[in-house]
């Protein structure tokens, strides 16, 4: 039987304000901060320990970051960061030393309107989602561009600002199209293989997703953003549970709380999962009222370990879950 | 211009924040109490872009995103009175932004929900109130431990006015209110105090009763006793002579006139009977002005002057400034605090001091230099749908003075003196007939757009 068991949070405490994250091939967090200030750098470097290991400069070459949103590495361990408001990409080393850039703003191939993705597949290729030009485009690491798929719409193959992408063991391209309320699947040269959910908040069905990742044995993830959850999917796409979030204080949250004593009084004394007047019962609100709950889902990532992270960008933090088939 | 397109323009000018000569067409079409009705009975507002606000910034309903947020449902909404009605209550009850913009969304969202309905729930709305509650520390209110600042402000400022209560309902009241409160009171005020965001970011606010904090005792206010909470405190406020008077003044005076003379009294003492006659339901009592004859009047029109926020909302709606929900408020938000009405920037508890107390100097040139650098911009589409009407009439060239009378007309349609029309004309004639037919097209076009910007300036433009 298919379970996730919530394992830990890491943020807080001003130490993160994440957006996106990576794995390095030796377990660190590369976290990508859409904001820096209150003591975080532009990447923060972490592991499952809560340790520190580096704040990263703000380094896009030509200054600083704007609005970056994506960071992924390739198998050179290479950190590629994009920009959405640049509309472009950032090459830059472990320690954010610049090492070059592609891409420039403009609708005709291999330009970018506003990208809100980027993901490797195992050729180092990479698929980023071309959010406002409402497509999909596949380039070499080095930027060259190799094809692309997509049109605005809500037809098959077809987007509506398109945010989050992921890719399956076999290579297929997993779509977050935002607009339109659903997950579309492609081969790797964007041939159209299915298309799951619909608008709403039922089982199954969608407001707004940002994200997506699949795990070895086919299981979708989504991050039902507007529905403040995640939702999974088996591999035909059939509802399989959800999550709301139920983070803890971590080691940082902790220690600013320990510091504070007069919050940590009060807040000992409340109730985190208040019951709310009826005018207030939407997602959105109760994750606004809720500090355990996910509030604003912009990525999540699965490790070698099976575990499920979960970056929850408004709160400052990224919830981990272990999945483990029982039974 | 036919009398229905200027009593349309001026309805849509109060009830609403201006409208284009095609809204203003179709409303006529449908009739004067038709727009009544349908301004009284709000539908889906529309798609704000909040979405995407909410995708392109992580805070994007903190700080002063959360009054552009406002500022562009105000420009895109399909209930324009909705809108200003959440405008009046902000006037009416304000509260200083502090810390949270979410909950004074959330305000807004709850004034919306009673903007129409009775005045009685809409003051039980205000006293549960998170942003409210706070902000006149009525989670300071214990039974043991007494704060009668909101309760002062209840009767003083928000409904019946000096001299219609005593020091000991006063005390009654706020007895009354102990235990209206915050969820996780204290730890809420705590993070508000040191606007704190940790650990984990803001979290909103919402209201919670505690029985166990209030004050279940005898009460004796405004004469009648009893073991009072908040709702019979409301219910016994909304009863009053005083209150009925007060509410309907100050709509008076926000969608009618700055000043009572003696048709306003009359017109106000029908709003008074309404709101007896309806349970206090603010929806019937608007009715009962807006087809008033004072109301309707020449002698109504052009006699309010805008506020800020009306002005420069109706400026970027007309001029179509702000074409998508997505592309902003086009400069709305920032405008407004120059000139006076920063929202959620009150000068005090009481509000705003309005009226011609908009209009000094250093305001004044703020306001004209907002809405004339609009419409002296032809690609505005609010503006190329002026000039569009204007060279698809008579064959594309027009005197100077046939330019002005077309300009004033469509732009509001605008009632000017003799005098301000005789300066229009005056500069309007700089360059002779305005040509808006074949290569000199541009030139001309911009010369409609400079006048007007000037009739921007001009006091009858800055008067609703």
């Amino acid at each position: 039987m298919f379970n996730l068991e919530y394992v830990k949070t890491i943020g807080g405490g001003r130490k993160i304000r994440p957006y996106d994250m990576a794995f390095s091939a030796d377990g660190k967090y590369y976290v990508l901060n859409h904001a820096t200030g209150f003591g975080a750098g532009r990447f923060t470097v972490c592991n499952f320990d809560e340790d520190i290991i580096a704040e990263l400069p703000d380094n896009a070459g030509d200054g600083t970051f704007a609005q970056p949103v994506a960071i992924a590495f390739d198998r050179d361990e290479r950190m590629f960061v994009l920009d959405e408001a640049k509309h472009r990409v950032a090459i830059l080393d472990k320690n954010a030393d610049f090492l070059g850039e592609w891409g420039a703003n403009g609708s005709g191939d291999g330009e970018l309107d506003r990208p809100s993705a980027l993901r490797f597949d195992r050729n180092d290729d990479c698929y980023v989602a071309d959010q406002m030009n409402h497509r999909v485009q596949k380039f070499t690491k080095d930027g060259e561009y190799l094809l692309q798929w997509g049109s605005f719409g809500d037809g098959e193959g077809q987007f509506n600002m398109p945010w989050g992408l992921n890719l399956d063991s076999q290579g297929s391209v997993y779509v977050a199209d935002w607009r339109n309320d659903r997950i579309q699947k492609f081969t790797p040269d964007g041939e159209f293989l299915a298309a799951f959910g619909e608008s709403g908040g039922g089982d199954g069905q969608f407001d707004r997703p940002s994200c997506v990742v699949v795990d070895d044995e086919g299981y979708i993830y989504v991050g039902d953003w507007g529905n403040e959850r995640v939702q999974v999917l088996d591999p035909d796409g059939g509802f399989v549970t959800k999550l709301h979030g139920q983070a803890t204080l971590s080691v940082w949250a902790s220690r600013f709380i320990d510091s504070n004593p007069d919050e940590k009084r009060t807040r000992e004394a409340s109730d985190l999962y208040p019951d709310l007047p009826a005018e207030l019962r939407s997602p959105f609100h109760v994750s606004s009222q809720t500090e355990p709950h996910f509030f604003g889902i912009t990525s999540l990532h699965i490790d070698d370990e099976d575990r499920l992270y979960v970056v929850d960008s408004r709160r400052q933090r990224f919830q981990i879950y272990q999945k483990r088939n029982s039974g | 211009m036919s009398d229905d397109i200027g009593l349309i323009a001026h309805l849509m000018r109060r009830a609403g924040f201006g409208a284009s000569r095609g809204e203003i067409e179709a409303h006529a079409a449908r009739g004067y109490e038709a727009t009544v009705e349908w301004l009284l009975h709000p539908g889906e507002p529309g798609d704000f872009g909040e979405d995407l606000a909410k995708r392109r910034a992580i805070g994007f309903d903190e700080g002063g995103a959360a009054f552009e947020l406002w500022m562009v449902r105000m420009i895109h909404s399909n209930n324009p009175l909705e809108e200003k009605m959440a405008l009046f209550f902000h006037s009416l009850f304000p509260v200083i932004y502090m810390s949270q913009g979410r909950a004074l969304l959330n305000q807004l969202d709850s004034f919306r929900r009673h903007a129409f309905g009775s005045f009685r729930d809409m003051l039980v709305a205000l006293s549960s109130d998170p942003a409210m509650l706070l902000f006149l520390n009525n989670n300071d209110n214990h039974m043991d431990a007494m704060n009668e600042n909101y309760g002062r402000e209840l009767v003083e400022l928000f409904s019946m006015g000096v001299g219609n209560y005593t020091e000991k309902d006063v005390k009654e009241c706020a007895r009354a209110f102990t235990g209206w409160t915050l969820g996780n009171a204290d730890y809420m005020a705590v993070r508000a105090g040191k606007n704190s965001f940790d650990p984990y970011g803001s979290i909103a606010w919402h209201y919670q009763y505690r029985a166990d904090d209030h004050d279940t005792g005898v009460k004796t206010f405004l004469g009648e006793t009893g073991e009072f909470n908040g709702e019979d405190i409301c219910d016994i406020i909304a009863r009053q002579p005083a209150s009925a008077r007060f509410i309907c003044t100050r709509l008076f005076q926000f969608f009618a006139a700055d000043t009572v003379d003696e048709g306003g009294r009359h017109t106000i003492d029908e709003m008074v009977e309404t709101y007896y006659s309806s349970g206090y339901e603010i929806r019937s009592v608007l009715r009962t002005l807006f087809n008033s004859d004072y109301f309707k009047s020449e002698q109504a029109r052009y006699a309010r002057v805008k506020g800020p926020v009306e002005l420069v909302i109706s400026a970027v709606r007309m001029t179509g400034a702000s074409a998508t929900p997505d592309a902003g408020s086009a400069g709305a938000n920032g405008a407004t605090g120059p000139m006076g009405q920063a929202v959620y920037r009150p000068p005090s508890v009481e509000g705003w001091h309005e009226g011609k107390e908009w209009i000094e100097s250093g305001a004044l040139m703020e306001r004209v230099n907002f809405v004339a650098k609009l419409f002296r911009d032809p690609a505005k589409p609010g503006v190329r749908d002026i000039i569009d009407r204007i060279a698809g009439s008579n064959g594309g060239v027009y005197s100077p003075e046939e330019t002005v009378d077309m300009c004033l007309d469509l732009v509001g349609p605008v009632r000017a003196s003799e005098e301000t029309r005789a300066h229009l004309v005056d500069f309007a004639s700089v360059g002779g007939d305005v040509d808006l037919r074949g290569d000199d097209r541009d030139k001309s076009e911009a010369r409609v757009g400079e006048i007007l910007a000037l009739i921007t300036a001009t006091p009858e433009f800055q008067f609703a």
